[in-house]
């Protein structure tokens, strides 16, 4: 039997790609063995990892399917929720990753087939109502470019966490950690009680009825310690559902020189 | 722009003026492939328009049973391959009696691409190299003996350009069809799940590993031998360069780029399957087995359209770490002054020249070394000077020897010719005057 890698929780912190990926697991990315550098530590430096991380309130998580992530279950690090229109491209993105004709592609798709997945699955209508408005009445052609922005900017936030990762071609690669939206329905029980536990676990938050769908992604953990300034203006409901409305409110702009 | 791209230009504008096109329907690909199989079966050169009309109908019948008037439409099938060069005829007879039709070069190249089933193999790569590695040998004895153009034309660039390029071309065809084939396997593996998820698990299994370790055996392969073919040819290069044979130390070259790209084919392939491997392995791993029933992804359409309740994932969101720049101090610029020093510099005193005396100097000189007439000083003291210098110049000489020496004149004074551009009224001189400085 070899011995670990890492004897001590220093020696982890002291390995060249501890920064990277200790940055980019508090900024929400999942890491999979696609991330071949940062998935081996973390395979190698689990257990002081776990416990490194649960003194800033986070859980470590590794999933069956080949992924870890931070999860928040205090108030030290922020938290957040992908919003509706995230959550529905997610869906369609592991949807995708399900469906079998992806594999004579090797796992590749592109933004068209991401909508085509999201149109079948719900209705025209519904997909303008999740993604633009939902005023009865609106120009057709407007309301499907906006859907297709949206979900475009979507599968960027998606890709900025890991769960896929946009190729020089264009192409999207799905990823294991899209298999986060399927968990609910994973198990042989019923689909609220998975629900139920994920709640508890703090892995998911319910989203309330009438929340819009097309709200941008919510913050939720409270920030009394927290210096960040970017926090998003609150759109009033209707200039939520009418994106030429509403501001262009970056949900997480990515960070800059000068913010490092 | 390159030449290259200009050869691009001229080459696609001639095609698009000839307004190339090919537009086949699958009975008229079956329709040749037909004919291409009844000539090699039965070992005809040409068919008669009886022959065509058959095999047009078998084609057709196996194609579109329920197809009416087959005959009839026989005859504008054949124009049609006819007028897209896919069949020539070839009896030369005109309308004196029935045509005898081939297949054309372009039929038969588009009909074998179809009927290819060339796939590189280790076994069918092995004897490929191995016939590769007899023949460029060969040619390099044949290099190293060759000491006339003609020994290298027959013996090096022949060989070079006809056998040794068929094999590599042989081993880059047989790649493509691994390519084909490979592409086939990955639909196969979607099919095969499509149809039988669960059951088809070992059957995808088999399909990767086996091109896997096809894959894996032919980059060795590849790798392996054709340093040794380089080499042979890198020594064919070096005869050919040393013998300035240059149309052999291209043919040469070449020969190594086929190569190179072979071996980089080999890697670049075996790299994106183990990509393709991994991801179709985690696929059945963590989909297919965990998923048998195929129940998921209906469960999570219906999530999606909205049975059950609405849900949000939960997920860290750090803000990055603020450094703030720093802050230079601004350089104090110094004020603007007038500049203290005089403007204008007072005029100095410096050496001069007289350019008549150094005139006089030069003609004097050439008077003493035995010059006698006015033609020669001019001639000799003009020589360096630029030619919009040289008449000028030989005014100031005719009046300096002139000045220096003694001169005889004639009556008829004979116009002589200095250099390209200039003609003078010929004086003879006798020596330099004394009296004169």
């Amino acid at each position: 039997m070899t011995a670990p890698k890492y004897a001590e929780l220093q020696d982890v912190v002291l390995d060249p790609s501890f920064p990277d990926l200790d940055t980019a697991l508090r900024r929400g990315r999942h890491i999979d063995r696609d991330d071949f550098v940062s998935y081996t530590l973390l395979t190698e430096a689990q257990d002081h990892l776990e416990t490194f991380y649960r003194r800033y309130g986070c859980e470590l998580i590794f999933k069956a399917d080949g992924y870890f992530y931070l999860l928040p279950t205090g108030d030290k690090l922020p938290r957040r929720q992908l919003s509706p229109g995230d959550m529905l491209v997610g869906q369609a993105l592991a949807l995708l990753f399900l469906d079998p004709s992806t594999i004579e592609r090797g796992g590749r798709v592109t933004t068209e087939d991401v909508v085509a997945q999201l149109a079948v699955v719900l209705s025209g209508d519904a997909l303008i109502r999740a993604f633009y408005t939902t005023k009865r009445r609106f120009d057709e052609r407007v309301a499907q470019k906006a859907v297709r922005t949206k979900v475009a900017d979507g599968i960027r936030h998606l890709a900025a966490l890991g769960f896929v990762e946009l190729s020089d071609d264009a192409k999207i690669v799905l990823r294991a950690p899209l298999m986060r939206f399927a968990e609910p329905v994973r198990g042989v029980g019923q689909p609220a009680a998975a629900l139920a536990k994920l709640v508890a676990d703090g892995e998911v938050a319910m989203v309330t009825e009438d929340e819009p769908l097309a709200a941008e992604h919510d913050e939720v953990a409270p920030r009394e310690n927290d210096a960040e300034p970017e926090a998003e203006p609150e759109a009033e409901p209707e200039a939520q559902a009418e994106p030429e409305a509403e501001p262009e409110a970056e949900p997480e702009a990515e960070p800059t020189e000068e913010d490092w | 722009m390159t030449n290259q791209r200009r050869d691009l230009d001229r080459v696609i504008a001639a095609i698009a003026d000839r307004k190339v096109a090919i537009d086949l329907s699958s009975v008229d690909m079956c329709f040749l492939v037909a004919l291409h199989l009844r000539a090699e079966g039965a070992g005809l050169t040409s068919f008669t328009e009886q022959q065509l009309e058959d095999v047009f109908a078998h084609a057709s019948s196996l194609v579109r049973a329920e197809a009416e008037h087959v005959r009839r439409r026989a005859t504008p099938a054949i124009q049609r391959l006819r007028d897209q060069r896919m069949l020539a005829r070839v009896d030369g007879q005109g309308v004196v009696r029935t045509g005898e039709f081939a297949l054309t070069r372009l039929a038969t190249g588009i009909v074998e691409f179809f009927l290819e089933e060339d796939v590189l193999t280790r076994a069918s790569l092995h004897v490929l190299i191995a016939s590769l590695r007899s023949a460029i040998t060969d040619v390099l004895g044949a290099a190293r003996a060759a000491t006339t153009p003609v020994q290298w034309r027959d013996g090096v660039v022949g060989p070079l350009q006809v056998s040794i390029s068929e094999l590599v071309a042989g081993i880059e065809r047989r790649q493509r069809g691994l390519d084909v084939q490979q592409e086939s396997f990955q639909g196969e593996i979607r099919r095969l799940l499509e149809a039988d998820w669960f059951g088809a698990l070992d059957r995808c299994q088999e399909l990767l590993e086996s091109t896997s370790a096809t894959l894996h055996e032919l980059n060795e392969v590849l790798l392996r031998d054709s340093t040794e073919l380089l080499a042979l040819l890198q020594d064919i290069e070096e005869l050919a360069v040393a013998a300035s044979a240059i149309e052999a130390e291209n043919m040469a070259h070449r020969l190594m780029d086929q190569i190179d790209r072979s071996v980089a084919w080999g890697s670049a392939r075996q790299r994106s399957w183990s990509e393709y491997f991994q991801y179709v392995h985690r696929y059945l791993r963590d989909v297919v087995r965990l998923d048998p029933t195929r129940a998921l992804t209906q469960r999570l359409r219906d999530q999606m359209a909205g049975e059950g309740a609405k849900f949000a994932l939960t997920y860290t969101s750090a803000a990055p770490i603020r450094i703030l720049r720093t802050v230079a101090p601004s350089r104090d610029l110094p004020p603007v002054t007038r500049p203290r020093t005089a403007r204008e510099k007072e005029p100095v005193l410096g050496p001069t020249e007289n350019p008549q005396a150094v005139l006089t100097a030069k003609v004097r000189g050439l008077l003493d070394a035995g010059a006698n007439t006015l033609s020669t000083v001019t001639a000799q003291v003009t020589a360096e000077l630029e030619a919009s210098e040289r008449f000028v110049e030989a005014g100031r000489i005719a009046y300096t020897v002139a000045q220096v020496a003694h001169v005889t004149v004639k009556i008829e004074r004979p116009w002589v010719a200095v250099g390209d551009d200039m003609e003078v009224e010929e004086w003879d001189t006798r020596g330099s005057r004394e009296d004169k400085p």
